[in-house]
């Protein structure tokens, strides 16, 4: 499976400026959440980047993106139509060929030296199919992400086989329907952000578009659930952590994952000391 | 090796089903000894849930039935260990079993420890079973999850944006669910109740419809009787109000929504709290009920929820309140985005959802029901049935059965909808208005089908295979057929299994029925737990709209030639009704269109309008302007403005004319103010009391010795004497019959005298006739009637006088008189001290956890309601009967000395010497000869009888007070263990000595022609006799069928006490339990037919 090709979706009207955020990479490097993005795209292999973006946003994007400008195709989501129709949007883009999806509010800290996408990009081309990346989450989270219900791959750890998505479930539905053997009571297989699709979805996103009459019903979840039943695809739990910064403090939070990873730990590591003992008592 | 635990291991189902009075038949004492000693050592080791239980209740069934019986007659008294009947009170049952054990192995067997013995494992068993249903309801996917959510933070669910968006008008939407009723085609034979599901999953099945009703004559149309309303308010609360109940809240605490009893909104709050809104697990968390709003719903938003019962009244056997809560859980899911479609029906899964909440519900509410209650969820006609456990369930390996059954609703193409229209021109459906508590009898069936009794089991068998024959009825479209099943079902396996499910209310008005209807009356169909409130009668269909109007005539004189004796809770309804085909149904409300119903309006505008208006919320203020421009052009409002007035500014209230009549029946019945006066302020003072009600502690309190009392069993050579005295004449017999049984009907003011308690020689048969048949049977063998008195209070004396009027004394061939009270007293408000004394000094049962907390909720309701009503204030906010009470049983013999009957009686019979005194409860008391000759040859005034203890039997005994032989009432007691060393227990019946009698009060017979004389006799001896202050618990009833229950403070002069006067020369006898049994609790009646009590009364007897 030949995997060049990563769409980053960031048309959402509440998440637009997120990926103009700007954070110091592990690098002690300055950069935009946008250009951090792409940089953990390319260092998995990808050559071309599709964003999905609000019309008009494309000068900021094109400016926030840094070096990675030029391997970026702008695609425009005319109306906000939901996640679905989103991703769809990137479909000429793709043309045909497995990708690389990832979201614009979510930034990556790898536990291994390969970066979270470079870990899901070779399961995916281990196991030559679709493969969605996951985390183990708690179900007060559940408001926020789509979460899959399977059993383990045999004989292996982390890889599972999908039997069922399900967008944002209520937990009511997760404990009924989307326990997986081995995880904590109350934990949840839920999206990380990032997976490797194969070209099925974008045909079964265009016929859910087609014959729905609100395109904003038709949920990315949705189609995968639809393509679980259809072709080989499975979850894997990477090495590594997910930071969503939309959350309330997620910027903040992502900004302090990224530096105790990176070169400037030790700095960080004091100014955090620092800052605590020098907080001033209530 | 045993053969009962054999039994209980068998695979084989014909062994296995073995009954136990089949095994046990001919065993001895010893061998039944061994065999509790296997089912012991057996129940300790099986891991199997039901092995256990059903070894726990034969075990409670060798204690109770078989190995009583087995005593050699010197065996019967002793003596319970207290610190076992303590284990009993806290739920320590295992240990309580140990307890006495030990005791059994020390002193040997004796009635009185088989009697503790059967208690605790009758109770174990139950407990085992409720636990693992509880278990069962938390282990449910889907509902585990509330368990675990401990902070706010954690809450997982999130409000819908439809319901969170406001509207133009600038309100938010209103999502409205509505949901239908349930009836039970088929009456399982209680086998919907989860216990026998989970053990039996075969057995447990059901043909369920879901019916929407409306009250006929008053409702237009048939419409879903239960709804509720969800909406977003702006204010950070929970706000909930009942329509119904005229109750609403704005809790703001989260401890205030696990509070139950706090208000009448506890059903709320279980839905509340099993839809996950505010889930189980945040209970006693610390967490602000704002912050579990906020992450819910949104900072400084909150949420209302509405529920409205439209008139139908409580005990309608129609599971009303279960789907209440399934209707309230439903809306709250699909507000919280637990159901996918916000509007319309429900998916099958959600449904199931929905029912296993509602069991969660009811389990947090303390309250309970059967699976199939929550059947007005589903859609018109459908089979319920139990299912086998399989791997994939929590109960796999616990029980044979899953806790949720299977629910398969029939298709057009199964019943036709011809079949469905044909049933609905055919049944008529109606509240016979009794209010029962059918608890016991989910017990008493629970207990007979673990034990496999035999008949109960072929009852069962046979119930089960009506349900195919009722199926293919409908299936055929048959419904001539389908009432006589329904009958044949009423008559037969229900009758069978429960005989109490039956009552002398429901068979006359089936026999009026079918004597007025004859070939046009199909068939008769019992609702639910019993008889007597839902009931359903099959007619051929032209026939239907007579039966309707004449069924509500025929309900409301029987129950008004009835209701003096039976607790009826309200008037008989006739309700129309129709096959619901949606199940519960949802619909969203907004801008002009989102109200809530006018009751709501009534109830809560009037305590806006107290407020400040710049103080409401913008949307409140919106609100109220939409309802008022509604008013103005919506016909269904029309009447509600004056309905506000009235609720503003009440007119003279029915309250008051309550409080003129009951100042006219203190006038009448001789009420002493002066009196009362100062025994408020006794009370208030703390001079008395309940505490000082006891004896000083230093009192030396030990058992009787053998030589203090006789034993029957050696009375054999006084028949003889006993039989010369009855021929002659001079023997009466005196029944109290003044009371309102408070425990017979929890509180609900009838006369027991008067009470169908129990079917003789084919029919039921009230105290009052039970007693005179017993009279009529020694008099016959005497050849002489005996005279027999019935002493009444205000309470009973015109409904008795009236009853023997129109039965014409039964027929009795002798004497039989009223002797009317002169004594009364008005109940007062009980102090905050005596309540706590009551809760908290005295021996209390510990509930199961759940319905404690709930108790506890509701104590500390009564003392707000105390402190605030005024502690020794009269207690007159009821109907004046139940503000009234009798002044104790000690009045009654010096009542029949002033009320001139005694007088006339004596004057007509001067033969006459003696009187046998008993409680119109101890069925068996009879002039027994041998008594009677005992007593007339022990020269006493008094002979008091006394029965060997048991573990039930509380409030005194038999003892030597500081050395002197007296009877001692449990009000005096000064400790509580006391009464634990007392072998013998006062059965009340006493023989009386008339001449002695007069001799103690210092009057002589001639002495009775003299009123003044007679008076101020009785006035000084009672001054010297106790006064003791009780509490009691009244009804007070409202709404549709609704009931509170309020403990109020009396004040009374016990009988007993007679024997502690100085002068009285007092006998004591000890008689066997089928005499001296007293029946205080409906829920003994059970244990005392299969006993063989009842026969052995019946016996007595000679009913013509």
């Amino acid at each position: 499976m030949d995997i060049k090709k990563a769409v980053i979706t960031c048309a959402g009207p509440t998440q637009r400026t997120l990926p103009l955020q700007t954070l110091v990479d592990r690098q002690g490097q300055t950069n935009t959440a946008l250009s951090i993005i792409a940089a953990e795209a390319v260092s998995a292999g990808i050559e071309e980047l599709g964003v999905v973006i609000h019309p008009g946003d494309e000068q900021a994007y094109a400016l926030a993106a840094g070096t990675h400008a030029s391997r970026i195709t702008f695609i425009e989501q005319a109306e906000a139509l939901g996640y679905g129709h989103a991703v769809h949007c990137a479909a000429p883009f793709v043309g045909g060929k497995p990708f690389l999806l990832m979201v614009g509010d979510h930034l990556y800290v790898s536990a291994r030296e390969e970066s979270c996408a470079r870990q899901l990009i070779d399961c995916a081309r281990r196991e030559s199919c679709a493969v969605s990346a996951v985390q183990a989450t708690r179900e007060s989270k559940l408001p926020y992400y789509g979460t899959v219900g399977g059993k383990l791959a045999a004989g292996r750890t982390g890889l599972y086989e999908i039997d069922l998505v399900m967008e944002k479930p209520t937990p009511t539905q997760a404990e009924q329907q989307l326990i997986v053997p081995g995880l904590r009571a109350g934990s949840y297989l839920c999206f990380f952000g990032m997976h490797v699709l194969t070209p099925a979805v974008m045909t079964a996103l265009a016929a859910e578009l087609a014959g729905n009459e609100s395109p904003r019903k038709v949920t990315l979840s949705g189609v995968l659930n639809m393509l679980s039943g259809r072709e080989r695809y499975l979850a894997v739990e990477l090495n590594g952590r997910r930071y969503d910064i939309g959350d309330r403090y997620g910027l903040l939070t992502a900004q302090l994952a990224i530096a105790l990873s990176g070169k400037d730990r030790e700095e960080v590591l004091t100014g955090l000391v620092d800052l605590l003992a020098n907080q001033p008592r209530a | 090796m045993s053969r009962l635990v054999d039994t209980i291991r068998a695979s084989d189902a014909a062994i296995r089903n073995r009954s136990l009075e089949a095994l046990v038949v001919g065993m001895e004492c010893e061998a039944l000894l061994a065999e509790c000693a296997e089912l012991e050592g057996f129940r300790h080791k099986s891991e199997n849930l039901y092995e256990r239980v059903r070894a726990l209740f034969f075990l409670f069934a060798l204690c109770r039935f078989h190995l009583p019986n087995q005593l050699a007659p010197g065996a019967n008294a002793g003596l319970i260990p207290f610190e076992g009947y303590e284990h009993l009170l806290q739920r320590r049952f295992e240990e309580a079993i140990e307890c006495f054990l030990v005791a059994q192995r020390q002193a040997g067997p004796s009635d009185a420890l088989f009697s503790g013995l059967a208690t605790a494992y009758h109770r174990l068993a139950f407990q085992t079973l409720a636990d693992q249903v509880r278990r069962s309801v938390r282990s449910v996917q889907g509902n585990q999850w509330m368990f675990r959510v401990g902070h706010s933070l954690d809450h997982p669910l999130r409000i819908r944006n439809e319901l969170a968006t406001k509207t133009a008008d600038g309100s938010f939407p209103l999502l409205y669910e509505q949901t239908a009723v349930r009836m039970d085609l088929t009456h399982s034979a209680w086998s919907d109740i989860f216990f026998l599901g989970m053990d039996y999953p075969e057995g447990a099945r059901v043909v369920n419809v879901s019916i929407d009703l409306g009250v006929h004559g008053r409702d237009e149309k048939p419409r879903p009787p239960v709804e509720a309303f969800v909406r977003v308010i702006d204010e950070p609360v929970l706000r909930l109000t009942s329509i119904d109940l005229g109750a609403t809240a704005e809790i703001c605490e989260l401890g205030e929504v696990f509070d139950f009893a706090r208000d009448h909104l506890g059903l709320l709050k279980a839905a509340v709290i099993a839809a996950g809104i505010v889930p189980p697990g945040l209970e006693g968390s610390g967490q602000r009920l704002a912050d579990v709003l906020a992450q819910l719903v949104g900072p400084g938003l909150g949420l209302e929820i509405v529920s409205n019962v439209r008139g139908i009244p409580k005990g309608s056997r129609l599971a009303v309140s279960t789907n209440l809560l399934g209707c309230l859980i439903s809306a709250c899911m699909r507000a919280t985005g637990q159901a996918t479609a916000l509007t319309g029906p429900l998916t099958e899964a959600e449904r199931r959802v929905v029912a296993a909440r509602a069991i969660l519900g009811e389990w947090l509410g303390g309250s309970g029901g059967g699976w199939q209650d929550s059947g007005g969820v589903w859609p018109g006609m459908k089979l319920i049935e139990g299912v086998l456990a399989t791997e994939t369930d929590p109960e796999f390996g616990v029980s044979r059965g899953r806790l949720l059954p299977r629910h398969q609703v029939y298709q057009r193409n199964e019943i036709s909808a011809e079949t469905r229209a044909k049933l609905q021109a055919s049944l008529v459906l109606v509240h016979g208005g009794m209010a029962q508590n059918v608890g016991p009898i989910l017990e008493m069936v629970t207990e007979k089908y673990l034990l496999r009794s035999r008949a109960e089991w072929q009852g069962r068998q046979q119930a089960m295979e009506l349900l195919e024959e009722v199926v293919a009825a409908l299936r055929a479209g048959d419904i001539r057929a389908l009432g006589a099943l329904t009958t044949r079902n009423f008559a037969g396996p229900i009758q069978t299994i429960i005989p109490w499910a039956s009552t002398a209310f429901t068979e006359r008005l089936i026999e009026q029925v079918r004597s007025e209807f004859g070939e046009s009356f199909w068939g008769f169909w019992m609702l639910g737990g019993m008889s007597g409130g839902g009931m359903g009668f099959i007619f051929a269909p032209e026939q239907k709209l007579k039966a309707q109007a004449r069924l509500i005539e025929l309900m409301l004189q029987t129950k008004h030639e009835m209701e003096q004796g039976l607790p009826f809770a309200m008037n008989p309804v006739v309700y129309d009704f129709a096959i619901n085909e949606n199940g519960t149904h949802a619909s969203m409300l907004s801008a002009g269109t989102a109200l809530l119903p006018a009751g709501y309006y009534t109830l809560i505008v009037p305590q806006l309008l107290r407020q400040d208006r710049r103080n409401l919320s913008p949307v409140r203020r919106a609100e109220l302007d939409r309802f008022a421009g509604a008013c103005r052009t919506r016909p269904e409002l029309s009447g509600v403005v004056q309905e506000l007035f009235d609720s503003l500014m009440p007119r003279s209230s029915s309250a008051e004319t309550a409080k003129s009549d009951l100042a006219g029946l203190l006038v009448e019945n001789g009420f002493d103010r002066f009196q009362h006066e100062q025994i408020r302020k006794d009370l208030r003072d703390g001079r008395i009391g309940l505490a000082q009600n006891r004896l000083p502690a230093a009192s030396q309190i030990e058992d009787v010795r053998d030589e203090d009392v006789a034993r029957y069993e050696d009375l054999g050579a006084q028949a003889e004497l006993g039989n010369e005295l009855l021929r002659a004449g001079t023997v009466a017999v005196v029944t109290l019959a003044a009371g309102s049984g408070s425990r017979w009907t929890q509180g609900a003011g009838v006369a027991k005298a008067l009470h169908p308690f129990c079917k003789f020689a084919g029919r039921h048969r009230t105290f009052i006739e039970l007693h005179l048949a017993k009279s009529r049977k020694r008099g016959r063998s005497a050849g002489r009637a005996i005279p027999h008195i019935f002493t009444t209070s205000h309470l009973t004396h015109d409904a008795i006088a009236q009853h023997l009027a129109r039965v014409d004394n039964y027929d009795y061939p002798g004497p039989a008189l009223l002797s009317p009270c002169r004594a009364i007293g008005l109940r007062l408000i009980p102090t905050v001290r005596d309540l706590h004394f009551h809760w908290e000094e005295t021996p209390q049962q510990l509930l199961d956890e759940q319905q404690q907390k709930v108790r506890t909720s509701l104590r500390a309701a009564l003392i707000q309601w105390a402190q605030k009503t005024g502690e020794g204030s009269d207690y007159t906010d009821n109907v004046p009967g139940q503000c009234l009470h009798p002044v104790g049983h000690w009045h009654e013999v010096p009542n029949l000395l002033r009320n001139g009957v005694l007088r006339d009686l004596l004057a007509e019979r001067p033969q006459l010497r003696f009187l046998m005194l008993h409680n119109i409860d101890t069925v068996g008391a009879d002039v027994d000869p041998a008594l009677l000759g005992w007593f007339a040859q022990s020269d006493a005034a008094l002979g008091f009888e006394v029965i060997p203890r048991r573990v039930d039997d509380r409030g005194g005994g038999l003892a030597r007070v500081n050395g002197q032989v007296r009877l001692l009432e449990g009000l005096a007691m000064p400790r509580e263990e006391q009464e634990f060393h007392l072998r013998y227990y006062n059965s009340m019946t006493t023989w009386i000595d008339i001449d002695r009698l007069l001799e103690v009060f210092g009057l002589k017979r001639t002495d009775l022609l003299s009123p003044e004389k007679v008076n101020t006799a009785v006035r000084n001896f009672a001054a010297k006799v106790p006064t003791y202050v009780t509490l009691k618990e009244v009804k007070k009833r409202w709404g549709h069928g609704q009931e509170d229950v309020y403990p109020v403070a009396q004040i009374e002069k016990l009988w007993g006490d007679m024997s502690a006067m100085p002068g009285v020369s007092c006998r004591y006898v000890a008689v066997p339990r089928s005499r001296g049994q007293q029946l205080k609790d409906q829920a003994q009646l059970d244990g005392w037919l299969r006993d063989g009590s009842a026969a052995w009364v019946n016996a007595l007897c000679a009913w013509e």
